[in-house]
């Protein structure tokens, strides 16, 4: 059984890092980091309650992103708009297999994968379920990593967009979804990052 | 030797004494790859006789004007503010450091280029590249332009800079050494 920072009074700034002791304050008053004047305390402020705000908004924005069309490619005055699975579906069947995973891994496994990881994660620290904390703590880092892959799909679209611009011949045009999708993923960037994963690990202390 | 958590298992300290040569040279080296990979041609499309190419900055600026404004702006940040900014306070925090000179903004200077490698997605929009060069090469000519390469060694640079960079190291040398 090990003894936490937090156990023996000792906070860690989440700007610099600095390790300093934090004495037991009052209600109202904010101990300050030494080197770099953050207000310290022992955990994220509000880490679970920022985390459900943003993944409940991510979840709601996935219908809208996923339903409505992203991407129209238009040839000779044809072309229809594609969501994100069909543009998927697309891919496969013109034999760009390698191009369709990448594409479905980055718009539709990532998002989906880290939202239900949070999910998971904060069920664990909320209803103290008794889920193995390394195994917790690994894939906490991989949705971390993986988090910004999934902007992959917008700078592909602003990309075509602007490659594909020929008058009547060929255009590119984005679809409503796409501005969805980017508050899909910004969303699910900020869960992760309020979320402390320190706090899986106080289960085992109580 | 390195010393490391006991429950998670991370690296939290390391004894071998690091250098910031490599970060400041690739700093250096980006900032100057940057205005190149930002404003040349990524890559040409043809299709019956006509052509068109996109640039990154072209692609935020079509986003612009195509009333996407809040993706334009998202991809701004994503791929070349945060970037920018990230290689420019690399520079400056390694200088302040080898000139032993600190200015009073110095800490801020350190957060904002670890809040700047956060949103730094260059890697992402490299990977965007392919995938849009493969989705097209059926419809047309596609082939690839001087902004490419340049951007492929953008990242490079930004990926050593980031990596050879030592954030407490800068910290502690902040700390002995700032103007009282
Ligand atoms: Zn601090």
């Amino acid at each position: 059984m090990t003894t936490s920072a937090q156990q023996r009074g000792i906070a860690r700034c989440t700007e610099c890092g600095k390790l300093s002791h934090l004495p037991d304050l009052g209600d109202n008053s904010v101990a300050s980091c030494p080197r770099c004047n953050v207000a310290l305390s022992f955990r994220k402020p509000q880490s679970l309650q920022r985390s459900w705000a943003y993944t409940v908004a991510a979840i709601a924005l996935l219908l809208p992103a996923n339903i409505l069309p992203i991407l129209t490619v238009i040839s000779f005055g044809q072309g229809d708009p594609d969501t994100i699975m069909s543009g998927v579906v697309k891919l496969w069947v013109s034999d760009l297999q390698a191009i369709a995973a990448i594409v479905f891994i980055a718009s539709i496994a990532v998002p989906v994968l880290k939202l239900v990881i949070l999910i998971i994660l904060m069920l664990v620290v909320q209803l103290q379920l008794p889920l193995n904390r390394q195994q917790c703590t690994v894939l906490y880092r991989f949705i971390h990593f993986i988090g910004r892959w999934s902007m992959l799909d917008l700078f592909m679209i602003s990309i075509l967009v602007t490659l594909v611009h020929l008058g009547n011949i060929a255009t590119v045009e984005s679809g409503p979804a796409a501005t969805a999708f980017a508050a899909v993923v910004v969303l699910t960037l900020l869960a992760a990052n309020s979320f402390d994963p320190r706090l899986i690990w106080d289960l085992d202390d109580e | 030797m390195e010393g490391r958590c006991p429950r998670c298992k991370a690296v939290l300290w390391h004894s071998a004494k690091h250098t910031d040569t490599i970060s400041f040279a690739a700093a250096i080296s980006g900032l100057i790859l940057f205005y190149p990979a930002i404003t040349l041609p990524i890559l040409k499309f043809s299709m019956v006789g006509q052509n068109g190419s996109n640039s990154l900055i072209g692609g935020i600026y079509r986003m612009w004007i195509e009333q996407e404004k809040m993706l334009a702006i998202l991809i701004l940040l994503c791929s070349l503010i945060a970037p920018l900014m990230h290689l420019l306070l690399t520079a400056v925090v390694c200088l302040s450091i080898r000139l032993n000179h600190f200015p009073p903004h110095f800490p801020q200077w350190l957060k904002y280029k670890c809040w700047m490698q956060s949103w730094s997605m260059l890697e992402v929009y490299a990977m965007g590249i392919i995938v849009a060069y493969v989705k097209m090469m059926h419809d047309g000519d596609v082939s690839v332009s001087g902004g490419t390469y340049c951007l492929c060694a953008l990242l490079l640079c930004v990926i050593l800079s980031s990596q050879y960079f030592y954030e407490e190291q800068a910290w502690q040398h902040w700390e002995q050494n700032k103007p009282a």
